[in-house]
Formats: structure tokens, sequence, C-alpha cells
């Protein structure tokens, strides 16, 4: 019986003549499965249900503001003349964004045979469709009149008579949204068939093998399945490739195909997918870093896994700010006074403190990851992306509000102000979120136990063979 | 052939068929030689079971490439076309296409079809039949889900999804002998070897499962019975209303009273006067409500008193004279009208001309030719109609005027303002037509009649006297 032999005990350190194992401890084969499902058949760590506490009360609080919120209409939320977009907008680019890193990691990194991703995708995949359920519900209440939501979809009715308008991007985004997060729970389903039906076979209890062996479609791990299943999970890649790609750029239209000072810009397509994949990542690290320590998976989400990670963190964080200076330089380029104007007023005017938490946020504080130390020490990495977040969610408040309060008409500039709902609701969102992560935790595998014992090292044929 | 048939009645019970040998293996190099010795020695009906996809393995055990990747293909050709038709479907009215026809948004007089503004939603078709496509194609080919397999039954191969290898090779193969392929497989590594059974007792569902599945299903139906009857009945009670949306508003509607919102004691209306809308300030004109001509507005000279002015404070600006009673009746109207000072030519704000006169003929075939007739000649269709059953005693009807009588030809008794007059304020039996006329128009069938009169027609009476006469 192999075993992986691992005399490194830093796999961060890149030795040319060996292949730097992605499985540390010394874990064969039986080693990863229990370790994937010790967290499943144990007992709860008393911090998951502290998580869960303070996230089902954040639930309840969102749940809350949504009820309120239907009763007495969208006037509850800040949004007026002329910021007739303010956070629930915000909020909904933010939270999409956060689940792009989870299909890139999946799909993208799938097909540059990186397999690092292999112990991190599937909580990144679960992280994209809860933070897709996070972004869906706020455009979704935003419609004023939820009971009638199904006309965003073109359905034949005979009392409504009417269409929607396919030549507007806040009809695609509806369209990309909505193929974004089926596609997503499709793939994510079934990357996990064969890690349910692992759960299926070791479950004690007779509805725990009930349940496991429906979600399982009564997998056996035949040569012949995993040949078609094999074929399936390329072509889902190939297929989300594109698809991840196409989401945020629907997104940036929504402002870019506007006339707006500051949105009307033809770099905010790659401008927001380099955005998402920052702040996805970042959320990916600040979940599993406390996961891997809670959970005890250090040996199969190491810190050469998280190091990648924040490898990426920083050359996205580098794309954005070069995005952050380009703008600038088109606006004062163009010539065009309401443009050169917008993005003045951007750094310098009223709302120049969120101008300068974003790009301390987003481009001066991932530098540190320059240093070794805070690639690879987990508690800097955690605070670094926290950092990142908050600045991300504030490229898309500076976005969306500042170039709304100083349009073309002077008289109608303002001062957007956010109620106590609309904050009510961004704190309650993650509430949402970590409810729906910690369930996944508890339930559902954590890592992708076939596709981690793929790629370790005895797996592979001897040469010759 | 007999050998295999002997060994297998052997190991079938009378509720279980031998389906196969399942042998164990320790690592997946050992199982891939072992798939391919197999292969060599010619079985074909068999199948390896892993924990993950065992690179080398498919040439091994002989698995030919699926035809996955075509079907998407044929699919993702079929998203496409579908996303197209569907967007060009939706945004183009064609209602010669049935019950649903598409609606045209009209917008800054862009096209209601343009590929490139349809190209995002025909990609995310593309990629969502696409993914359906791969998903349920997999699962399909894989013959999955499938929840009952007798490999399942066997404990040790629980462990194929954590760590262990199995080779499964059939009994329906024709090269399986029980004791010849028990031992190839030993001497091709195996750890364990297990025959695979198939259970064939039939498991029948208790009793009151049957009974409550029938009770459910009795249950279920009663909805559906419910709206059925429903349907074929009357019933004055309103609709019963989910979602009131916008079909009653918290508003107060126009010369209403205020609610009272004081719970007790008290009234508290929205305005001290417990009106709920406000009045005019006195000395204030609402805008478009100037009347500051008496010719143009009301046909008389200017400081004459007019015919007919209700008595409310809306009209101030002009030398309009309230009257406390004004005249109701058609005769004191005739016999006041008299005395009033009527303009005889037409006012300054009106401009005769052909386009009035055509405007003219317009309207006045709109309004005035039901009862006076296209010629004026008093022989509109209602008239006519009228006096027939007046004639059989059924209705009293006072014939309409012949616009050509000498009497209404009269320009000193009938001058332009008069004329004027009756189009608004209506005269015997016929009613004012000043709500439903604009004043411009009723100027242009004024100068219309006038251009009537004076084409020399003859009144009805007179051509009838005329032919007595002959």
């Amino acid at each position: 019986m192999a075993t992986t032999v691992d005399q490194l005990a830093d796999n961060t350190i890149e030795d040319p003549e060996l292949r730097a194992p992605l499985v540390l401890g010394g874990l064969d084969y039986e080693g990863v499965t229990d370790a994937v499902c010790a967290p499943w058949e144990g007992k709860l760590p008393r911090v998951w249900w502290a998580v869960l506490g303070v996230a089902l009360s954040l639930l309840m609080m969102l749940g809350g503001c949504v009820g309120h919120l239907l009763m007495k209409g969208v006037g509850v939320w800040g949004n007026n003349n002329p910021a007739y977009w303010g956070w629930p907008i915000v909020n909904f680019v933010f939270w999409v964004g956060i689940g792009h890193a989870g299909t890139l990691i999946s799909a993208i990194l799938f097909l540059f045979r990186q397999n690092w991703r292999t112990s991190i995708n599937r909580a990144a995949e679960a992280m994209t469709i809860f933070a897709v359920v996070c972004a869906g519900l706020f455009p979704g209440v935003h419609i004023g009149r939820v009971w009638a939501f199904y006309w965003l979809f073109p359905i034949p009715t005979e009392h409504l008579a009417m269409w929607p308008n396919f030549r507007s991007p806040l009809l695609w985004d509806v369209f990309a949204v909505s193929t974004y997060a089926t596609v997503s729970i499709l793939f994510w389903y079934m990357g996990m068939v064969p890690d349910i039906a692992t759960f299926r076979d070791r479950a004690k209890s007779k509805i725990a093998k009930m349940i496991y062996g429906v979600l399982s479609l009564g997998w056996t791990g035949s040569a012949r399945h995993w040949h078609r299943y094999e074929m399936a999970y390329t072509i889902l890649a190939a297929l989300a490739t594109p698809l991840v790609l196409s989401v945020h750029t629907i997104v940036s239209f929504d402002f870019a195909v506007s006339q707006v000072p500051g949105w009307h810009t033809t770099i905010f397509p790659p401008y927001f997918v380099a955005g998402a994949i920052f702040s996805g990542f970042a959320m990916v690290v600040t979940l599993l870093v406390p996961v891997r320590k809670i959970y005890g998976l250090q040996n199969l989400i190491t810190i050469r896994h998280l190091e990648n990670m924040n490898k990426i963190i920083m050359a996205t964080g580098l794309m954005v700010g070069t995005a952050y200076g380009i703008e600038f330089f088109i606006a004062w380029y163009s010539g065009v006074p309401a443009e050169s104007y917008a993005f003045w007023n951007r750094a310098f005017g009223n709302y120049s403190w969120a101008y300068w938490i974003m790009v301390s946020c987003n481009v001066l504080i991932p530098q540190l990851f320059w240093f070794k130390f805070c690639r690879t020490n987990t508690v800097m990495m955690v605070i670094i992306c926290i950092f990142v977040n908050i600045g991300m969610w504030f490229e898309r408040f500076v976005i969306t509000v500042t170039s709304l309060c100083r349009d073309f008409l002077p008289s109608s500039w303002a001062y957007f102000q956010p109620t106590a709902v609309d904050i009510m609701m961004l704190i309650g969102s993650f509430g949402l979120f970590f409810s729906l992560f910690c369930l996944f935790c508890r339930f559902l595998p954590v890592i992708a136990i076939s596709e981690v014992k793929n790629v370790m090292p005895e797996s592979h044929a001897p040469a010759g063979h | 052939m007999s050998d295999r048939n002997e060994n297998t009645n052997a190991h079938e019970g009378p509720d279980q068929r031998f389906v196969g040998l399942l042998a164990q293996f320790e690592d997946p190099h050992t199982l891939v030689a072992a798939c391919d010795a197999a292969r060599q020695a010619g079985y074909v009906k068999m199948d390896a079971y892993t924990p993950f996809p065992v690179h080398g393995i498919d040439p091994a055990i002989g698995i030919r490439r699926t035809i996955l990747p075509f079907i998407v293909l044929a699919i993702a050709f079929g998203g496409c076309f579908a996303g197209l038709a569907m967007q060009f479907y939706v945004n183009n009215d064609i209602s010669t296409l049935g019950l649903f026809p598409g609606y045209e948004f009209k917008i800054s007089g862009k096209p209601y079809f343009s590929l490139p503004a349809n190209i995002p939603v025909t990609f995310e078709v593309i990629v969502l039949s696409s993914a359906f496509a791969t998903f349920l194609g997999m699962w399909a080919l894989n013959g999955l889900p499938r929840l009952a397999n007798p490999l399942h039954r066997i404990s040790r191969f629980k462990r194929v999804t954590n760590d262990k290898f199995f080779l499964m090779i059939e009994d329906k193969d024709e090269h399986f002998d029980r004791s010849r392929t028990e031992g190839e497989l030993k001497e091709w590594g195996a750890s364990f070897i297990e025959e695979c059974n198939e259970d064939l007792t039939d498991h029948k569902l208790p009793a009151w499962v049957r009974t409550a599945g029938v009770m459910v299903a009795f249950l279920c139906l009663l909805p559906p019975l419910v709206v059925f009857r429903m349907s074929g009945m009357t019933n004055r009670a309103p609709r019963m209303h989910v979602v009131p949306d916008m079909d009653w508003q918290h508003k107060n509607k126009t010369q209403t009273v205020s609610p009272n919102f004081a719970p007790i004691g008290t009234p508290d209306y929205l305005f001290a006067d417990g009106r709920a809308m406000r009045a005019p300030i006195p000395g204030t004109i609402a805008r478009g409500n100037l009347v500051d001509d008496s010719e143009y507005f009301y046909g008389v000279q200017e400081g004459s008193p007019i015919a007919v002015v209700p008595k409310s404070g809306l009209f101030t600006g002009t030398n309009a004279v309230e009257q406390d009673d004004p005249p109701a009746a058609p005769a004191d109207g005739a016999a006041a009208a008299k005395e009033l000072d009527w303009v005889t030519t037409f006012p300054d704000r009106v401009t005769v001309d052909e386009a009035l006169l055509q405007k003219g003929r317009e309207r006045f075939e709109v309004y005035c030719s039901v009862c006076h007739g296209y010629s004026g000649n008093g022989d509109g269709l209602v008239n006519q109609r009228a006096l027939a059953l007046a004639a059989s005693g059924n209705s009293a009807w006072t014939a309409a005027k012949s616009l050509h009588d000498p009497e209404v030809k009269n320009n000193d008794k009938n001058p332009v303002g008069r004329i004027f007059d009756t189009i608004s304020n209506g005269r015997s039996s016929m009613g004012p037509y000043k709500d439903q006329i604009s004043i411009d128009d009723r100027w242009a069938i004024v100068a219309y009649v006038k251009a009537l009169q004076s084409t020399g027609i003859e009144p009805e009476s007179t051509v009838a006297d005329a032919k007595a006469k002959e």
C-alpha cells in the first residue's frame, strides 16, 4: 500500500527536482477519505454552532428587512432621484463578483491542468452558488412587485400581452445571472456525486443512508461511468469558462451601455472581470483559512494552496489598479468635459473618502503579498483579504453612486444616503451566505475527495506501463 | 456452456440470481494490469470500479470514446437557433403567429432585431442548453440514476468510494467459467473474490402505504374538482384579490369629503373645512381657463351680457355675468337671446379660409349631420327614424330644423354669434355641444353652416310645396 512519503514540512519551497506535494502528512487514499469525512462523522465543533447562530440571526434580520420592504415598497431604501441605483445594485455586483472565483478555480484552472485546484474547488464552487443566491436577492426584491417576477422572463401571457426587451442590458443580466446560477449548481452537484457516494457508503443512520443514497444516483465508480463523467466534466468546464467571463461582462454592460459619465467606458468588461476574480479569491481565502483550521484539513488545503491563491489576488489586484489608472488617463485623453469631471469628482469630490478607501484596500494593501511572510501567514492573509473585500465593495459603491449623483444635469445633483434598511440588508446578506456555507460544511464533502486522490503521486501508473 | 450453467445453478437460491464475480485489488496499477489481462483472455462483459478515474484503464478494459461531445454540440446548435428565434419572435410584432404576438419596443428608432444586441442572450441560451445536455446526457448514457444495484449488496464493495479497486466479470460473458475465472482473477492479483447476486425477492409495499397512497391521490383530486364545479356557477361576491397591487390606493378622489383621521373625539380632517381637496384661491385663474374675449368665447359683443353662465367662482376674468338662476327652459333662453347683442362677423381670432371650412365640414359631418343631414336639410338618419317613431305614436320628437329654412337663414335673426351660441348651449330641443366640441371647431362649424346656407339649396318643405303645386 503506497503512501505519500512526505519529508517536506513546508511545501512552499520550490525544488526543481521534485514536484511539490499537494497532500501532506503522509496521507494515503483512506487517509484522505477519513480526513474529509471526519468533520461530517465526528462531533460538531463549538465554533460551527457559534457561527451558524450568528449567521441565522443575521438571516432573520434580512428576512425582516425583506418583509418590511415588500410591505412598504422600495422607498425604505435610500434609492431616490438621482441615485435610483443605490446599495442594492452595489451589493448585487459585489456578491456576483465574489462568486466568480469559484468558477475560475473549478473551470479555468481545470482547463489549465492546475492540479492544486482539487482541494479547494468544492468549497469555492459552494461559495459561488451561495454568493449568487445573495446577489440574486437584491435585484429580485428591487423589482418592487416581487409577485410579478416572472415578467422578467419571456413567458407568453394573455393578460399582459407584453414581452421583455431583448436589447436591454438589464435583461441580458437576467439571462446571464440565472444561467450562471444554474450551470454552477449543475457543475457543483455533478462534481459532488462521487463524494456523496462516499458519504452514502460510510453513513451510519438509516435516514442519512437514504438521503445520500438518492443524491448519489447509484454511483458505483464504474470505469465506463468515469469515462463519460470526465468527458462531461471537461465539457462543463469548457462551457463555464466563457460563461464566467460573460457574466461579469454583462453585469458591466448594465453600466457601460448607458450614457452616464464614468460608466460609458469600454474598459468596464475586463476591469469588472478582473475585479470579480480579485474579490472572489479574497473571499475563498477568508473562508478556507478558518475552515481548514476548524476541520483539521491542513494536510489537504496546504499553505501552498493558500499561497497560490494569494499570488492570484496580487496579480488581479494589480490589474484592477491598472484599470483605475487607465480610467483616469482616458477621461483626460478623451477631452470630454463631463467624463473628466466625473473622474476628478471621484477622486476629489464629495465622495473622495470612498474612492481613497477603495484605492488603499484594492491597490495598496495587496502589495503586502510581495512578501513571502504575508503570503504564507494565515492571519496576515485573512486580514489582507478582508481589506480586499471591503475595497471591492467600495469600488462598486464608487462606480454606482458617484456617477449617478453627478450626472449631466447639475440641478439634480445630490448626495446619496443609505437608510438603516440598506445597511441591515447588506449585513443580513452575509448572514444568508454564512448560514448556507455552514450547512454546506456540515452536510456535504468540503473537499473533492476523488479529485484529490486523482492527483496523488501513487495514482499515476509507473512509467512504461 | 453446460459447465457454466451447473456452476451458476449451484449458487442460485430461490430468491437470488448469480450475476458475476467481483475481485478486489489493492492499488490502481494491479487493477489496470488485471483489466488488460482479462481483455486479452477474451472477456468482454466486465467493468472496473474505482474511487477515482484511473488513467490508462480505458484502453485496458476496451472502453470506446463516448459520443457525449457530439450530443452536446448538436444541442448547442439547437440552442443557438432557439435563442435567436426567440428574440426575433418576441421583439417583432408577428400578429399572424396566433395568440401571443411579439411586442415591438420602439426605442430611438433602433431596429427590432439586431445581431449585436442579441448576442449576449443567444450566448447564454447556448451555454444553458449545452450544460443541461452535458449533465443529463452523461447520466442518461451511464444509465443513472439507478437506485438498486446488486453490487451495493456486497459490504466489501462499500470501499470502492474510499480506497479499494474492483473488477467484475459478468456471468453473461461468453467466456465466463466460474472456477476458471476465479482462478484467473487470483492469478492477476485479486486480494478477495466475491460472488455478486441479484436479489429477486419481491418487495411488496406494506398495505397501509397503499391505502395512504389511494387516500392522498383522492385528496389531490378535490381541488381540481372544486375548481371545475365553481367554473360553472355564478357568484355575486367580488373576486378574490390575492395581491391588491395598485387597484386600491390610499388616496382621496376629487370632490370628496376628507376621511376623519382622529380615532375618537374631535374630528381631524385633511383640511379644516373637511374637504379632501382645496378650492381655488379667490381671484386666481387656472391655466387655460382665462376667458377674456366674449366675442370668441360666447359669440356676443364686448360689454353685452351673455346667454348662460353657471354660477361659480371659476370665470371671473371677463365681463361674463353671473346669474343666480341661469335660464334653464329653452323658451326663456330664446326669449332672452333676442335681447343679446350677437356678433355678426367672425371674431378676430377666427380666420375664415379654405382650411377652416374643411375643418368645419369634417366636424359638421361628425356632430351635426346625424340630425340636420349632410346638406343641412334636416334629413339626418336620427331625425328620419325619430320622425317615423313619432308618427307611430311611440315617442315625441321635435323635427330637426332645416338649415335652409328662411327663418334660420335670416342673417338678422341668426347672425354667426347666435349660431355659435346655439351649437354651444343648444336651442329648443337641441342639446348643448360645448362639452364635446372645442371653441375653434365650433367656429369652424359656424363658417361651414354659413357656407351651406349660401349654396342655394332649397329647404325640403319648399320643394314639397312646389311639388304639391305642380
